[in-house]
């Protein structure tokens, strides 16, 4: 193990606030469906890589910038997540428990599909300024890290303000507080909950297209990254958004601490170790509410 | 011996004896080798039924137990000969060590959040046997010697029937545990805790010591499979023996034959690892078969998701009730 320098602790830490922004954005919509429909969405993962892809035939086909692309993939993506809800998850009689099969299932279902069909070479969308770096008083900001951080707090805002300011979001929290209450107040539960998996997605393929220009992927990347956004929305405590957002900027600085201290290979295991301790000391996460057990 | 008994007495018989004599009929070197990964996929499955099944904590990390003990055994081989025909049931026992401590830390949380758990747990054995290369040789993986007793290889049109006994063998073992659970207290702690943990508490249950028995056990058998399998393929990496998908695999097919019950992960064995080899047969390459594996799933989940056992078990329940309702409506 190394200690870095002042500098460099610091420049480690905001490359970790930057690509932890983007964690927030990913694992937002994953907490969110958890909270609404009870369901673990295992293919999340498999819905950031599809929305990568989208981003990848939309840059080498037409040449739209990736940021820009999450105008066109978000849509998409939510009207493939909301017929997903209507016509695969709805069937599902005992969600909590079978949820995690049928979402794997789909997950290793699109896999399969998107490396039948893109082949497994390992991708990445780079933009003319994918090297370019901005210096601000001897800190390095890497322009596509400092955009995707920038586009994930937008969505993230958006996100927020559609939870907060209209119809659609109300009747979401109330799902949320209480599914028996917000129905009998009159909330079309299944509605809120196909379109809160739409939206759920539709984050995810934003996160995706910030995903292509940072990382490189494949059909088989989706595992890496649904451990990744699973851990971080356990830590944060399952259903809590809030919670959600803060995991992903404490795993995202504690991963890139990890490269940088001890080496690169060990910063995929910091996600893992933290959520064993969490669970040990705090077995709801960071946020969460303690779940009663059913009566 | 109770009537009902003598029927499953003599098809468990025959089934035994049927896979007795198998590899001395079947002299393919193919379906020798199905059978030997169909017997493994009903261990694992059969295993992994005590705590998922009965229990109801569905455990998608049990490939880290599976990887562990191959590990073990293909390491006691190369550094101190042991045999791992003889060395995996002990090392199974370090395995279920490890299962216990991570047991009792996974166990913690409930539902969702346990599978989320157990699937990092499979992620950190595979960080591990990547990176501490001095011992696992990282990425390149470990090699074994080519399988035999003594230093005598055994002849290569010959190789696979030992494995084939071994695996029966440990297959016997495996459904002989989970039948004594079930009938145990212990087993009726575990369905207790699955129906409702707080009331299975309430009178009376340590959960926490049976949940976490439970896991160990259920660990043990994978672990001695791993260790098995490691020498049947002679060579293991940690991409390739920490795949998440094998411990899907055994999920799949114990809910597919059975969830909870005693022989349905035998039943949902003999049909997914055949169905699994011959989809490969046809479509070859991963992605596709990824794919249609998936959508076996989605189709099982959608569609079957008690699983065939109990749907067969049913269906012949009411065929029994069925005549009787007829006479009744008769004499009336």
């Amino acid at each position: 193990m190394t200690i870095p320098s002042t500098h460099l602790l610091i420049q480690t830490i905001i490359l970790g606030v930057l690509v932890g922004g983007v964690y927030a954005l990913m694992s937002s919509g994953l907490t969110l469906i958890f909270g609404v429909m009870r369901v673990i969405n295992v293919a999340h993962g498999a819905f950031l890589i599809l929305g990568a892809y989208c981003t990848y035939w939309l840059f080498q086909l037409a040449g739209v910038d990736p940021i820009l692309s999450i105008a066109l993939t978000a849509p998409l993506l939510f009207l493939i997540g909301w017929v997903v809800q209507r016509y695969i998850l709805s069937r599902i009689e005992n969600p909590e428990q079978a949820s995690v099969l049928v979402t794997f299932a789909l997950a290793v279902t699109m896999e399969g599909l998107m490396g039948t069909f893109w082949k497994t070479t390992l991708r990445s969308v780079k933009p003319d300024y994918a090297t370019e770096v901005i210096k601000f008083a001897t800190y390095r900001f890497p322009v596509t890290r400092l955009a995707g951080f920038g586009a994930a707090l937008l969505v993230l805002l958006l996100l927020y303000l559609v939870l907060q300011r209209t119809n659609l979001g109300r009747a979401i929290r109330a799902t949320i507080q209480d599914r028996n209450a917000a129905q009998l107040v009159g909330v079309n539960i299944q509605m809120v909950a196909a379109l809160t998996f739409g939206i759920g997605i539709a984050t995810a393929a934003a996160g995706g297209s910030l995903l292509s220009m940072i990382y490189s992927f494949n059909s088989s990347s989706q595992t890496d990254w649904i451990t990744r956004v699973l851990s971080i929305i356990v830590l944060g405590g399952m259903g809590s958004l809030p919670g959600a957002l803060v995991a992903a900027l404490i795993l995202g600085v504690m991963e890139q601490l990890t490269a940088v201290m001890i080496t690169l290979y060990w910063s995929p295991i910091v996600f893992y170790i933290f959520l064993f301790l969490t669970l040990i000391v705090r077995p709801q996460g960071l946020m969460g509410e303690k779940v009663r057990e059913k009566a | 011996m109770k009537p009902s008994r003598v029927p499953a007495v003599i098809w468990m018989s025959g089934l035994l004896a049927a896979l007795l004599v198998f590899p001395l009929v079947q002299r393919s070197q193919y379906y020798q080798h199905v059978m030997v990964m169909t017997m493994m996929a009903a261990v694992l499955a059969s295993s992994w039924n005590i705590i998922g099944g009965y229990a109801g904590y569905t455990s998608l990390g049990h490939a880290a137990f599976f990887g562990l003990g191959g590990y073990l055994v293909a390491l006691a081989h190369n550094h101190f000969g042991w045999h791992p025909f003889i060395s995996t049931w002990f090392l199974g026992i370090v395995v279920m060590g490890v299962a216990l401590i991570l047991g009792w830390i996974s166990l913690r949380t409930h539902g969702s959040a346990f599978v989320v758990v157990t699937i990092a747990m499979v992620f950190i054995f595979r960080i591990v046997a990547l990176n501490l290369a001095s011992i696992t040789n990282g990425a390149r993986g470990l090699t074994q010697p080519r399988p035999g007793w003594g230093g005598v290889p055994w002849s290569p049109e010959l190789i696979k029937i030992p494995f084939h006994y071994i695996m029966l063998a440990l297959l016997c073992l495996t459904v002989f545990a989970s039948w004594r659970v079930r009938q145990s207290k212990f087993g009726l702690g575990l369905i207790a805790i699955r129906e409702d943990e707080g009331k299975a508490e309430a009178v009376g249950i340590d959960t926490m010591l049976y949940k976490v028995l439970a896991f160990g056990l259920s660990a043990y058998f994978v672990g001695v499979a791993g260790g098995i399998y490691s020498y049947f393929f002679t060579y293991i990496d940690p991409q390739f023996i920490f795949d998440i998908f094998t411990g899907v695999t055994m999920v799949l097919i114990a809910i597919l034959g059975g969830r909870g019950t005693l022989w349905g992960p035998v039943l949902g064995a003999f049909i997914m690892e055949p169905l699994g080899n011959w989809v490969i047969g046809v479509f070859g390459g991963t992605q596709i078969h990824l794919a249609v594996f998936g959508g076996i799933l989605l189709a099982v989940m959608l569609f079957m998701p008690q699983g065939i056992l109990p749907a067969l078990t049913e269906f012949v329940k009411r065929r029994a009730k069925a005549p009787a309702a007829g006479r009744r409506s008769q004499s009336a």
